[in-house]
This record gives structure tokens, sequence and C-alpha cells, in this order.
């Protein structure tokens, strides 16, 4: 005796202003009596505070109440009997009547480190006293609907940065500090979802050889606890570390920075009262050198000797129309302190029986 | 027994046809007028005339085979020309490049080791080995394998990425897929990386392949099956579902966010062409995938990740060769960073960088190959302005120098119009570019070669040949020199640049004479020679050419009898040569070719050329007059050029025409025609082939005849039944063909018998019967022949017993039989007792031969003979009717030969 829950859309992916449509799916060898077939729809931030740069006492608290965004419950069935074999009973379930007020208040599908946002449905046959109810849940992902988008073209924002030996606060290698190098570039810092972040970068000079460059894309959530707002970044796993220069390439050529962002993993930049959800972006140069032969892995989380590198924050929005027209900015090149000083983490998104892997996709 | 009075006379009067004087040379092509009589002869009878054999209509089926032929192969081209191109352009790749048999697996090669070791190592485990000891760990992570275990692993995979595609388990397959993208990382093995890049792009487009139908097949089927649609063939973006859409954008979300660089070109440009699902024109894509490529700063796996792009770009339906042009330059940049890191200070290379330079060069080649195809009509022009060429010399300045290898394989590609319209600035270019990835000098010569391609403009040709004489004035090495100027020689000679062609010889007269002619420079110096010899028509030319023969003389080897040969050739053709010092010119000239073969083990096909020539050469040779000379001469030659046999029988051939020619100046040269005679019979036993030893034999000793020798043309025939009779100890006589030619000698030894007078010690019949017996004896003789050299001998009797032979010696000295033996008795009673015997041995030998059509043909052959040979009274008709009955019982009754042959012998038979 089993039941499960079929979503309309493959990607499951749905808009607020749109109906959750499926059926439920039960299979039994015989049949059976329920008192109510009950949907419940349920949205939620979840924030999680662990160690960094929170105090002991804070993380102490864990898991803060966590935000709800919707909940709502129907009835599918009265009782009534289910007969034996599959049987499909569709549903449609109104996320969001239309007089609910504000919509912002349905945040996109987000699984962060410490930020969660997510949106699950579950059904649940109800059998009586004597009899365990039958449940399934389902995560679903919440787009916001296009119609709701802002309507006047968001023009992409591009900054021009260039990476010496001078923009660099931490240590560096006597042969880096002396020889010098220069790369420099334009990459954008605000960027539709559905675009990949783009830029291009040319290693202008050197006089050390180049190991690697790396692009990484890192989010910052920030939680707001008592008085405090408590900031963690961290790599977003996925796609930590892109490569777009593998060896010492040649000077004056320009190279494309282009990075896929990945869903679920990244929504919209958030500024809301109890959290915030924002993005950066990571240039980071690898130099070969002895050290860093021992070192692999190129590794932002500690700026090493032979890494030299820039951030930049990214703004992703959700553009109905996007401009071709490039906004392009030149970054003051003031070390971003906020990136040096957080500690890095390496970020596991929060464990749950619903993840989804974007590996469905590809059937 | 009585044989048949003939008269000649009357015969040949009442046989012959009545000759018609034509107007036409029967062998002349004929005109459309005889075409149109010849189709009315054939409908009439069934006679064909192998002169005038060319049928219509055979010619029409030929025809329209060759455009069938035609009309396939275009469909073919069409459809799958770049399929097949990289078919074949990956098996050369392969093939070229399959020297290293042990390949050192670095540990990012993992997917290789089956067993496993290599990822179970725990990455703590790992930092710490890498902290205790670097270097160990470096040794260790690198293990060696044979190539073929690695071949077969990665055919393995192909096998697993296919197997779980089909379990629809595509993720694994990917997986797997980008593993296998990964190994192209490692470029650690030179030597292995084509064939690795091969076997790797073979998964890549394979799952680019799958992928593409799964897409196609999401947006023409709905989920449960049902057909929604069906895509054209130039679909566009707007055609495909969301689905779909979303599927494929799926895809290109995995794959781009594949860590390392070189995998995520390798895997986007796998499934290049499912960009068509979801924009009509990805252009952007493609340019983004060439920039992305300047990511990889290894030399060789960057240029083989391009050598990728031009493939799978070729896939897409709208091509633009732009993109492959920005390749090339990023290749020209990345070598030319390359060349100047690798130098070392005393300007060698060092053979990896050249072995690394072979290695790029058919990534190079194909590329290249890909833009001139594509722009053939467009874009020519652009890819000039993109190589240097048309621009001013003040925009030139700042553009880095051509590199040599890219520079090359333009030239050989670009249409050979546009090559000599800019020779003067492709001249430049390849002035300018002087590194080590291709040799300059051959630079220079491909462009000689180009340039000859087509007639261009005398005044670019004058241009660039002034320039490219005077680089390669300044080579000390002879090889450099002759590779240069051996491609302008054809443009030299065509354009008459006399003195151009002096500087030449001068050159390599200068060179040569420091440092002699090395093996290398044989081969182009011999090129030169040729096209000198094809240009230059007359032997007078060559003597009025400066230094030739001295050059000629500083050659030697294969390169010398081939220049020796064509001299040969081309004096040999134009009719018989008088003028003594040509002859002696040629003379020699033959001698070395005759002297630089090794005749002591030489195949005979190699030296059938030669010595035909040289054949050739000693048959044209006329003294005129001076028949003493010549016969001198042909004595030279048979001391000279004692190792070609074929040739001796040209000498035998040659004497025997001197002794005819001065038998008909109508002096008395009597002594001369004997010396003639003399040296063809010392001259003949040392050609090796009895066969044809007997014919030279039979040759000479018609021509002792023919001057009245009696005693010689005696002398020869003994000679020549000596021959015959040893023949069996050779063993060269096995073949079918060697007896069928001494049947054809037999038979002609039999005609020439008429005019011989009988010689009266030996007995007239005395060279009959040893024919005879030798028939008999020699095991070799097949039946066939036997019957047919009875049947020859047995005319022979029955000629020789008329009172006025058929024809005569033409010489008032030798008398005939008819003369000598007039109504002697025992001459002929000798003559009828041969014949006796011949006829008895003839219906035996018929009798006992074992294939029944044979025996049938033979018995016909035997009674024509017979009945014309005898009158068929009492004693001759038993051995007639036997032989008719064996022909009766052998063959069908409807044979037209069976048929006349039986109404022939009833004619005589009734008379």
């Amino acid at each position: 005796m089993s039941v499960e829950i079929k979503l309309s859309r493959s990607n499951r992916i749905y808009r607020p202003n749109e109906p959750l449509e499926g059926t439920i799916v039960t299979k039994s060898p015989s049949s059976f009596s329920h008192s109510a077939i009950r949907l419940t729809v349920n949205g939620s931030v979840t924030l999680q505070i662990r160690g960094g740069s929170a105090g002991v006492i804070e993380s102490v608290y864990g898991v803060l109440k966590p935000i709800s965004i919707v909940n709502k419950s129907v009835e599918v069935k009265s009782s009534g009997r289910i007969g034996s074999g599959t049987t499909e009973i569709p549903f449609s379930v109104i996320l969001k009547n239309p007089g609910d007020g504000n919509l912002e208040s349905f945040y996109e599908t987000f699984h962060g480190a410490d930020i969660s946002i997510q949106y699950l449905v579950t059904v649940e046959i109800l059998r009586g006293y004597l009899h365990k109810s039958l449940s399934a849940t389902v995560e679903f992902i919440i787009e916001t609907a296009k119609a709701n988008l802002p309507d006047q073209e968001i023009s992409p924002e591009m900054v021009l940065f260039y990476i010496t030996q001078d923009t660099q606060r931490h240590p560096l290698l006597p042969e880096l500090k002396s020889g010098g190098f220069r790369v420099t570039g334009k990459i954008c810092t605000q960027c539709s979802l559905s675009d990949p972040i783009s830029g291009e970068l040319t290693v202008e000079a050197s006089a050390v050889p180049i190991l690697s460059i790396d692009i990484h894309l890192l989010r910052v959530e920030s939680t707001l606890l008592g008085e405090r707002i408590i900031t963690e970044t961290s790599l977003i796993q996925t796609t930590q570390a892109i490569l777009i220069a593998d060896g010492d390439v040649c000077r004056q050529m320009t190279l494309p920075i282009y990075v896929i962002v990945p869903r679920l993993l990244t929504c919209p930049t958030i500024y809301a009262g109890p959290f915030s959800i924002e993005f950066k972006v990571s240039i980071v140069i690898t130099f070969a050198s002895e050290l860093s032969k021992l070192h692999p892995k190129s590794d932002p989380r500690t700026p090493r000797q032979w890494l030299a590198m820039e951030s930049v924050p990214l703004e992703l929005v959700r553009m109905k129309y996007f401009s071709n027209s490039v906004n392009i900015r030149l970054l003051d090149n003031v070390p971003d302190s906020n990136l040096h000083l957080d500690t890095f983490r390496h970020a596991s998104s929060p464990p749950t029986n619903f993840h989804m892997s974007d590996d469905i996709g590809l059937d | 027994m009585e044989f048949r009075p003939r008269n000649y006379t009357v015969e040949e009067e009442s046989r012959s046809l009545d000759r018609v004087s034509v107007d036409t040379h029967p062998l002349s092509p004929p005109s459309p007028s005889h075409l149109q009589v010849d189709v009315v002869d054939h409908g009439k009878s069934d006679f064909y005339d192998p002169l005038r054999g060319s049928d219509a209509n055979v010619m029409i089926s030929l025809d329209d085979l060759q455009e069938e032929d035609n009309n396939s192969a275009v469909n073919e081209a069409d459809a799958e020309l770049p399929t097949k191109e990289w078919t074949s352009f990956k098996k050369f790749l392969m093939q070229r490049f399959s020297g290293s048999k042990m390949v050192s697996i670095s540990p990012m090669s993992d997917v290789i080791m089956k067993s496993g070791q290599v990822r179970e190592k725990a990455s703590t485990t790992m930092h710490l080995e890498e902290l205790d000891d670097p270097q160990k760990f470096a040794e260790d992570g690198i293990k060696v394998i044979s190539q073929q275990v690695y071949v077969s692993r990665l055919h393995e995979l192909k096998d697993e990425i296919n197997r779980s595609w089909q379990a629809n388990d595509r993720v694994t397959s990917l997986a797997l897929a980008i593993k296998v993208a990964r190994l192209l990382m490692d470029t650690s093995v030179l030597q292995f990386y084509p064939t690795l890049f091969v076997l790797a792009t073979d998964v890549m487009d394979m799952v680019g392949e799958m992928v593409w139908q799964r897409i196609k097949q999401k947006a023409e089927f709905s989920e449960d099956g049902n057909v929604i649609c069906s895509l054209p063939e130039n679909f566009e973006a707007k055609d495909i579902r969301v689905d779909a859409k979303e599927t494929c954008s799926n895809w290109f979300f995995k794959i781009g966010s594949i860590r390392e660089l070189l995998p995520r070109i390798y895997l986007e440009l796998a499934i290049l062409p499912c960009w068509r699902f979801l924009v009509d024109r990805p252009v952007d894509v493609i340019q983004r995938l060439i920039m992305m490529t300047r990511g990889i700063a290894d030399p060789l796996a960057s240029a083989y990740c391009r050598l990728y792009i031009a493939h799978c770009v070729q896939k897409l339906p709208q091509q633009d060769t732009g993109y492959l042009i920005i390749c090339i330059n990023d290749i020209k940049i990345l070598l030319t960073r390359f060349l100047s890191a690798e130098e070392s200070p005393d300007g060698n290379f060092s053979e990896r960088s050249k072995s690394l330079i072979s290695l790029m060069e058919p990534t190079i080649e194909y590329i290249v190959k890909c833009i001139v195809k594509d722009s053939y009509q467009t874009r020519a022009a652009n890819i000039l302005v993109e190589l240097g060429i048309g621009m001013k010399q003040t925009e030139f300045v700042g553009k880095l120098p051509c590199i040599s290898i890219i520079l090359h394989h333009f030239l050989k590609e670009l249409p050979s119009e546009l090559v000599s319209s800019n020779a003067v600035e492709i001249f430049q270019l390849i002035e300018s570019s002087k590194d080590y990835s291709f040799d300059q000098c051959l630079n220079y010569r491909l462009l000689g070669f180009r340039i000859s391609e087509s007639r261009s403009q005398l005044d670019i040709v004058n241009a660039v040949v002034d320039k490219v004489i005077k680089v390669a004035s300044e080579y000390n090495s002879l090889d450099e020199f002759l590779k240069v100027v051996d491609a302008y020689v054809d443009i030299i000679l065509r354009n008459q640049m006399d003195n151009k062609l002096n500087i030449i010889l001068d050159g390599i007269v200068k060179r040569a004479c420091n440092e002699g002619i090395a093996e290398i420079e044989l081969i182009n110096l011999q090129s030169i020679f040729l096209k000198l010899l094809a240009h230059l028509k007359n032997l007078e030319d060559i003597f009025s050419l400066s230094h030739f023969i001295e050059i000629l003389d500083m050659m030697h080897g294969s390169a010398r009898s081939m220049v020796n040969m064509h001299i040969l050739n081309m004096a040999t053709r134009k009719g018989r040569i008088h003028d003594p010092t040509i002859v002696q010119f040629l003379f020699e000239v033959s001698q070395s070719l005759h002297d630089g073969m090794d005749h002591s083990n030489m195949k005979y096909d190699d030296s059938q050329q030669p010595a035909r020539l040289i054949s050739r050469f000693v048959t044209m040779v006329d003294y005129g007059p001076a028949l003493e000379r010549h016969l001198a001469f042909l004595l030279e030659c048979r001391g000279a050029f004692g190792g070609f046999n074929d040739l001796k029988e040209t000498l035998v051939h040659c004497s025997n025409c001197l002794a005819v020619k001065a038998m008909k100046d109508g002096e008395n040269h009597t002594s001369y025609v004997k010396s003639c005679i003399a040296f063809s019979e010392v001259t003949i036993p040392s050609v090796p082939s009895c066969v044809k030893q007997l014919n030279l034999y039979l040759e000479t000793a018609e021509v002792a005849l023919l001057s009245g020798l009696v005693s010689h043309s005696d002398g020869l025939l003994d000679s020549a039944i000596f021959c015959l009779q040893t023949m069996d100890q050779m063993d060269d006589l096995r073949l079918p063909s060697d007896v069928d030619w001494i049947l054809s000698f037999m038979r002609k030894l039999c005609s020439l018998l008429v005019l011989v007078p009988g010689n009266p010690q030996q007995g007239v019949t005395y060279i009959l019967r040893s024919m005879l017996a030798l028939i008999n004896s020699q095991s070799w003789v097949s039946s066939r022949a036997r019957t047919r050299v009875l049947c020859a001998v047995l005319s022979l009797a029955a000629t020789l017993s008329q009172f006025d032979l058929p024809y005569h010696a033409n010489h008032e000295l030798v008398l005939g039989n008819d003369c000598l033996f007039y109504g002697d008795p025992i001459y002929s009673q000798e003559l009828l007792s041969l014949s006796a015997s011949i006829l008895q041995n003839l219906v035996d030998n018929i009798i006992q031969e074992p294939s029944q059509v044979a025996r049938g043909s033979m018995a016909l052959e035997a009674c024509n003979c017979i009945a014309s040979s005898f009158n068929l009274a009492q004693e001759v008709l038993p051995f007639v009717s036997k032989l008719m009955e064996t022909a009766k019982s052998c063959l069908s009754s409807n044979d037209k030969y069976l048929q006349s042959t039986i109404k022939f012998v009833d004619k005589f038979s009734s008379t």
C-alpha cells in the first residue's frame, strides 16, 4: 500500500500565481477506506547558524525559528473508499490567492548553507485511528512569475577590473612581488539567472608562469540574530571553481569568462528583513611555484602566497527582458575586506530527503 | 604412292584475289560515312573486321558507365564528404604517429586503471603523502602501461558509455564521457596523443550523436510515443517543444559546470549541433568556444582542441570560416611564443620541440584545408588579408610575422590563380617567416611549384624568379640550393629566361665541386635534369647548355641512370642518328647506364627499360655508306653492353640488316657480308634463350642464302638443329608458349628448306630426318605439335618433289633442288620413302591423342595435308579413310571444318 505525488511538470517549476497541479497515485493490493485525503503545501525559509562569525552562544541556538511563506491545507477528498490497484486522483492547489497581498514574500527556491528556501507538498491519507495514515512529500520549485517582474529593461552591469601585485592585500611570494603581473578584464555584476555570468579576461603580463585561473561563485548569507547580523560566505558547491585558464596562457589574448548559474543553489539576490542572500564572484589566479605544486587545487579559502584574486559582488536577478546594452563601470580596487575576513567554508546543502538532483534534467 | 604434281604459278593466279587500289589506309581511323556502311554490313554477315572493330555501341556503353560513375561520385560527395574526409584524416593521424609502445599514465587518467587502485587512495592519505615526500609521490603516481592496453581500455569505456545510455542511465554516460575527455589533458606521451585524440573524439562524437537523437526524439514525439511533428532538415529553434528545449539546456548546464577547461570544451563541442534546438545561429557559441580554447596553454592539447572545433563546426548547416581564421591566428600566436621560448641560444631546436611541431602539423593542415575549401569564392581575398597580403607596408610592420609552417599549408591549399597573382607578396611573407617550425627553403620551393601550376603574368614571374635566385644564391649547401631552384626550372624554361638557367647551372657546379653530390641532392638534381630534357627537344640544345655534361658526369647512382635513360629516350625519338659526335655521346651515356646497373643481382624487369633504350639507340644509329665503321660500332657495343642479353639479339638483327643493305648496294661486298654473318654467328650463342637463338640462326641463314653463301647457311642450319637437339638439356623449356615457339620455328624452317639446295654429302633429307627424330624422341613435344611438324615435313617433301618449286633464292649462285635434282629417281624415291614413314607416324600419333576434340581436329588437319600432297591412290587411301573415320567419330557432323574437309577429300578421290 503506497502513495506518491506526481506533479504535472517534470521540472517541477511553478510560479506563485499558477496552480500547483498533479495527481495523487495510490497503489494497493486491496481496496481500503479513508476518512480524508488532505494535501498540504508548505513553504518556509529555514535559518541556521553554525560557528563562524557568530559567537559561541549564538551557535548554541542552532536553528532559528523558520519563517513561513505559505502553509495551506486542502481536502482533496472527503471520506470514501479507494479501490485496489493503481488509483490516480488529480489535484490542483492555488498557491496564492490574488488578494493575498504582496507577492514578494514568495521567495524563489534556494538551497544554501545556512539559509534554505524550500517548498513542499505533502499528501496524507487518513485512515482512522486504527490505521497509520499514508503520506508522501515532494519538493517543488518556485520561480518568480514573469508577469510580476518589472517591465522596464534592466541592463546588465559590467565592471572592469585589474589584478596586479599591488591590489593584493595578502602576502605574496617574493618573486611575484618583484616580477609583477597584470591581469585585466571585465565581468558582469548584475546578471540574469537564466544567463551565464559572462566577461573576459586578459593576462597582460606575468613574470612568473601562471598555473591556472579559476572563477569561483560564492554566496553570502546573512541572518539577523537579535541586533547582530551574522554573515557567512561559502563556495557554491557544484560550481565551486570553473577553470578558464589551464597552464601558462599566452599574454595579450582575451579569454572568455562564462559560468553557468546553477539552479536551486542560486536565487535572485534577496534583502529581506530577517535575512539576506547575496552572491559574489571571485577570480583566482594561481601562479606556478614549488609551493603551489604541493597544493594542486587552488583554494580561495585561505589566500595563499601564490594566489592572486579579485572578488566582485554579483547581483542575480530574474528578468523579463534583458537589454543588450551593457553598463560598464570601473571597479574601485579597494580590497574586499569582507572576503578576506570571513572564513570560507565548504557549504553543504541542508540535509533533506527531497533534495533534487539536477541530473534528472538530462532525461 | 605418288606426290600430287602442282603448278604453283597457275594455282596462284587462279586463287589469289583481285587487287584493287584504295584511297584510304585500312588502319586509318574510320570516317563517319565509313561507319554507316559498316553498320549495314554488320546486319548482313557475321564477318567481323577487327581493324574496324570499334563498335559504336560499345563506345556509348562505356561512356554511360563513366557518366554513372561520375554521378554517383557527385552524389556521395554532396552528403558525405566531410564525414569521409574526417574518417580518412583520422586514419592518417593514427598511421603517421604510431611510434610509441608504452604510455605513462598520470594519476589524472585514473579512469584507465581498471583496478581502481589509484582511485582508492583517500584524499587525506594523498595529502599526507604529498607532504611527506612529494618527489616520491610524483614517481608513484606515474604508471606505465602498454599502448595496446590503453587503447583497449578506451574501447571498453566507449562500450560502457553506450551500455549505460541504452539502460537510460544518461548521468553515468556523461560522467564516463567527461572522464574520457579528461584523458586529453595529458600530453606527456607526445607520440601517443594523436591516437588518443582519435579514440577520445570517437567517443565524443558518439555521445554527441546520442544526445542529438535523444533531444530530437523529445522534440518529435510526446512522452507516450505519439508523433507530435516531424522536424525538417533545416528546422528552426521555434519549432522545438519547450520540454525538449529544457532537456537540451540541462545538458549544456551540466557540461558547463565541468570544472576542468579542456573536458568542458570537448563535451560542449560534442553536443554543439544541439545548440540548434535553442538558437538559430549559434555563431556566438563558436566564437566563445574558440576563445575558451585560448585558456589551454599546452600547445599540443590546444592545437588538437582547435582541430576538433573545426571538425564539429562542420556539423552545423551554416558555416562561416571567420572563426577558423581566428583559430589559425591563435595557433600562430601560440607558436610564435613557443618558438621563441624553445630556441636555444645557439639557434638549435630540441628534438622534443621538433616532434611537437610535427605533431601539431596535421591540425594546422586540416584547419587550413577547411578555411580554403569553404571560402574558395567568397572569402579568398579575406584570407590573404589575414595572412598579411594586400596590406600596405606600414600596416604590415606591427603584425607578427607569419609562422612558416602555417604559411606552408596556406600556400599548399590556396587556389593557384590567387597564388600566382600574389606571388611577390607571398614571397615577402616567406622571406619574413624564418622560424624553426618549417624549413624556409621548402616554402620557396612550394611557391615555385604553385606558380608553375597556372599561367601567370610575366612581370610577376620575372620579379619572383629574380628574388628567389637571389635568395638561393646565398645558400651554401647544394641541397637547399637544389630544393629551391628545382621548383623554378619549369617556370624559367617556359618563359625562356636563359640567363637564369645559366645562373642555376653555374650555382650547381660551384657547389657540387666543393662538396660533391650527396644521395639526397641527387633526387632534386635528377628532377631538374628531367625537366630540362623534357623541355629541350634536341640534343644540340643540351650541348649548348653550359655545364650540362659536366654536371651529368658528377652524378651517380640511380639518378644518373634515370637521366641517362631520358637522354636516350629523347635522342632516339627523332629518327636515325647520323652525327658521329652524337653517336659517341650517346654511346657514352649508354655505357654509363650499363655500368651503373648491378647486373649480378638484378631482376629482369629492372633492366628491361634501359636495355630497350640502348637497343633502340643501337638500331637508330646510321653510318650511311660507312658500312665497315657501322659493323665496328656493333662490335664495340657487343663489348660494352655485355650485361644486357636482349641487346645481343638487337646486335644480330643489326648486323643482318647491314649485310642485306650491303647486298642491295649492288657492289661486290661479299667479304663484308661474310664478316657480318660471322659477327652474327659468333654473337648468337651468347643469347641465353634457346628459342631466340633458333630464330636468329634462321634469320642469319636466310641472309646467307640471299647473298649466295650456301655453306654458311648450311652451317647456321646445322647449328640451329644442334641447338634444337640440345634443348632438352636446358631447363627453361617447360612453358607451353616455348613449345609453340619451337613449333613455329620448325614450320618456318620447313619453308626455308624449300630454298636450301640439298646437301649431297649428308643426303637431301638429312635435316628433315633430324627433325623427325627430334620430335619423336623429345617428351616435351605435345602430340598436337608433333602432328603439325609431321604435316609440315610432309608438305615440304611434296613440294620438294615438284619439278618447279614455288619460290627460289634470289641469287644466281643458289640453285634450287628442282634444278639440282630434276628428274632424279633416287631423289624422289628418298622423299617418298620419308613420306611413307611420316604417314604411318602421323596416324599412330593421332590415334593416341586422348582428347576427343583435339583428336578430331588433328585428324582433319592431317587429312587436308595428305590430300593436297598426294594423289589419293591405293597406298594412301587407307590412311585417309582411317583419319576421316577418326574425325567423324570425334566431331559433330555439323562441324564446318569436317564438312569442308570431306568435300575437299571427295574432290580429289573422285579424280
